[in-house]
């Protein structure tokens, strides 16, 4: 894992030795010369800084109650993250490596590699087919889910530095991010219709967890999955009113999941569950292009994620115990967003977890179910290249000890890129 | 019934059943409109962005994709113009008749002479053309070779009906020529002429009049002019005879309507592309309002 950086490195040196070579004497005079080959390539780093009214060791014990663990607890369980924009102070919230380029007639193939402070990783790496006949494309490696409106978007493309709360209570920071693969049709019809499905590991941190466990006594043991063990299936369309688009879609992922939070540990709170899961998302983008510079875009999804299974936790003496658990759970959020310039942008989001029912043993667990955040932005950006947003967060999620902990954030975000020209996306 | 279905199923698989025209798929209108010209009855054609857009910078709608995924031909400008927008809602379309390296995609920079191709390239020279200049379908001599270009594309892709479209573009050629004449006669008073435009998209359009530029409004490409800049500029305009300032419709005009007021220079807003301005339907009427505005005062 750690080789791969100096592997890149040791790559790009050959690719820029190639490329100097070839036009200092003109592509003719070496006759193996590879550099018309070389993939595009672009780099794009992500910094800010942070400045929150709480401390950041305190802030770590928070958890959003039913949802979210605090980071100090994610941690004990061997869950470690560099969250993005998460510490007061300066943040590296990451450095993308996107590599891309046609395979051949079949296929083309993407690699996007984010180096952060836990290492080096494999973000996506997939190949998109090219030439299927009737409107089909298969989708295969590791890539982020198309469920949902944003979960396949890289961050440099959200409108806010962080990712909607719903969607990090639902499936952790990264996303839904998956090995597998994914068939897409798109309708031939004067409108956008495209359905959707993908056949997916399971190996989501929140949600979907495909490895098994067993306690440390080794009286209860669930194996782990030997197949995919996540289905997702989506729909969009999309149709143009004059100056006002429409853009529609609902989408399910459905999956068993183990997850482990400790049972194999001494920790007293140590528990796991076996349980069936399944996430539902609906979403809307209306966007009026008021000319070629200025625009409004509405933008909201509402997920909901229900699970029934099995709970193995320890009682009072240490004893793994089985019991069962449910979960009934939705957030939403919706944000507007007005480019008044080639330049600037400002925008607004109502970030929602409005319904928080746990179901423990027959018994509800007394959870807060309206937990708001609202955000604000605004954005320069110089070029198509660099980016400059300021950021306040109002955050009414947080909760330490049962109490609510309000906490105010503002946040200060540089992205650039080099390399390859990007392209928007709608 | 069970044939009922078939129909069915194949008509919402290829959505071909009634498709006996060709589906011309353009990334602008002025392509389509010579598409027009060439493929009459024969093609259906369709221009992805609007003419008073930003060329640059174009929106990309998933309805784009639809018109995509049933294209036979996608014409596009190329020199890099379209690689801000296009290249995703390509992968989006899933047809595989116009993937790069197919006979489906005709580039049209491929066909014309790119004029003010860098020798070194770094974007702190801005938002560089890296191929050169693409707004190359301004220089109205160039229209001729893009029109055979399309007809050599649409007998390709479509053997049956090649003749026609041989007809179609002598035609066009024929009525072309005589137009150009008269824009070329029209606009040789203008030879000389010193004039300021915002963005480098005019150059071709520059050239063929004989009208000289001395500054553009953005001090490099896809930058707002600084105050700094404006004063250089101003320098510029005090030592040269600058009679126009040439600005398109989507970039904001403070700027040049201050250099306008305060050195008295008249400011020309002249349409890039079909739709820009009004009375520009088609790419006769694109030139004829070029020229009118132009020679106008
Ligand atoms: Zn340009």
């Amino acid at each position: 894992m750690n080789k791969l950086p100096f592997v890149l490195i040791a790559f790009s040196i050959l690719i820029n030795v190639n490329l100097s070579a070839q036009t200092e004497q003109q592509s003719g005079d070496d006759p193996f010369s590879q550099s018309k080959f070389v993939p595009d390539i672009s780099f794009i780093l992500d910094v800010s800084y942070l400045y929150r009214d709480i401390k950041n060791d305190d802030y770590n014990l928070f958890e959003v109650p039913g949802l979210i663990q605090s980071t100090l607890e994610e941690s004990a369980h061997g869950h470690e993250h560099a969250e993005m924009n998460s510490r007061s102070g300066f943040n590296l919230n990451y450095g993308e490596l996107v590599v891309a380029s046609t395979v051949d007639p079949y296929f083309d193939l993407f690699g996007i590699f984010h180096l952060s402070s836990e290492g080096f990783g494999i973000e996506e790496g997939y190949f998109l087919t090219r030439s299927l006949p009737l409107g089909f494309q298969i989708k295969g490696g590791k890539f982020l889910s198309s469920f949902g409106r944003i979960n396949e978007q890289h961050a440099h493309y959200w409108a806010f530095a962080n990712m909607p709360l719903v969607y990090k209570s639902f499936f952790g920071s990264h996303g839904l991010s998956e090995i597998g693969m994914q068939i897409n049709w798109v309708a031939p019809t004067d409108f956008y219709l495209m359905f959707g499905g993908e056949l997916l590991q399971g190996n989501n941190e929140t949600s979907f967890g495909a490895d098994g466990f067993q306690d440390l006594s080794g009286s209860i043991k669930v194996s782990s999955s030997n197949a995919p063990n996540l289905y997702t299936g989506f729909m969009r369309t999309s149709f143009d009113v004059d100056n006002l688009t429409v853009l529609a879609g609902i989408s399910g992922a459905f999956g068993k999941s183990r997850l482990n939070h400790g049972i194999d540990t001494d920790a007293p709170d140590g528990h796991a569950v076996y349980e069936d899961a399944k996430i539902l998302n609906a979403n809307l983008t209306l966007k009026y292009i008021i000319e070629s510079y200025r625009d409004i875009t509405f933008q909201t999804e509402f997920l909901n994620k229900i699970t029934k299974g099995d709970l193995y936790y320890k009682d009072s003496i240490g004893t793994t115990m089985k019991g069962d658990i449910s979960k009934d759970q939705s957030g939403l959020y919706s944000q507007l967003v007005y480019k008044f310039s080639q330049y600037w942008r400002i925008g607004f989001r109502y970030d929602l977890l409005m319904k928080n029912e746990i179901v423990r043993n027959s018994s509800t667990l007394d959870l807060p179910d309206f937990m708001p955040q609202l955000s604000s932005m605004i954005e320069y950006n110089p070029t198509e290249f660099s980016r400059i947003r300021l950021q306040y967060n109002h955050d009414r999620t947080k909760y330490f000890e049962d109490n609510l902990k309000i906490n105010n954030e503002i946040l200060l975000q540089i992205n650039l890129s080099i390399g390859a020209h990007g392209a928007h996306s709608f | 019934m069970k044939n009922i279905i078939i129909i069915l199923i194949s008509i919402i698989l290829t959505g071909s059943v009634f498709a006996d025209e060709l589906n011309v798929v353009t990334t602008y209108p002025y392509i389509a409109s010579i598409v027009e010209q060439v493929g009459k009855d024969k093609v259906n054609v369709f221009a992805l962005a609007k003419g008073e857009w930003d060329p640059h910078t174009i929106i990309p709608k998933p309805s784009f994709i639809a018109k995509l995924r049933k294209a036979d031909i996608l014409i596009l400008n190329g020199a890099q113009l379209e690689i801000g927008w296009l290249p995703p809602l390509m992968r989006q379309a899933n047809n595989s008749k116009i993937q790069v390296g197919t006979p489906g995609i005709l580039d049209l920079s491929k066909h014309v002479e790119l004029i003010e191709v860098p020798t070194a390239i770094s974007r702190a020279q801005g938002d560089v053309h890296p191929d050169g200049n693409p707004h190359f379908h301004l220089d109205f001599k160039n229209i001729p070779k893009i029109s055979t270009a399309i007809a050599h594309k649409l007998s390709e892709i479509d053997p049956v009906n090649k003749a026609t479209y041989e007809q179609n573009n002598n035609a066009f050629l024929e009525n072309y020529y005589q137009k150009e004449k008269e824009w070329t006669a029209a606009l040789e008073k203008l030879r000389g002429t010193k004039v300021i435009e915002y963005h480098k998209i005019y150059d071709y359009l520059l050239r063929r009049v004989g009208l000289q530029l001395v500054g553009t409004i953005e001090p490099v490409p896809g930058i707002s002019p600084t105050s700094r800049h404006i004063e250089s500029l101003e320098k510029i305009i005090s030592s040269n005879d600058v009679k126009y300032i040439l600005q398109d419709v989507y970039h904001p005009d403070d700027a040049s309507k201050y250099l306008s007021s305060k050195h008295n220079i008249k400011l020309k807003i002249i349409p890039h592309d079909i739709g820009a301005v009004s009375n520009t339907n088609n790419i006769f009427e694109l030139f004829n309002e070029i020229v009118r505005r132009l020679i106008g005062d």
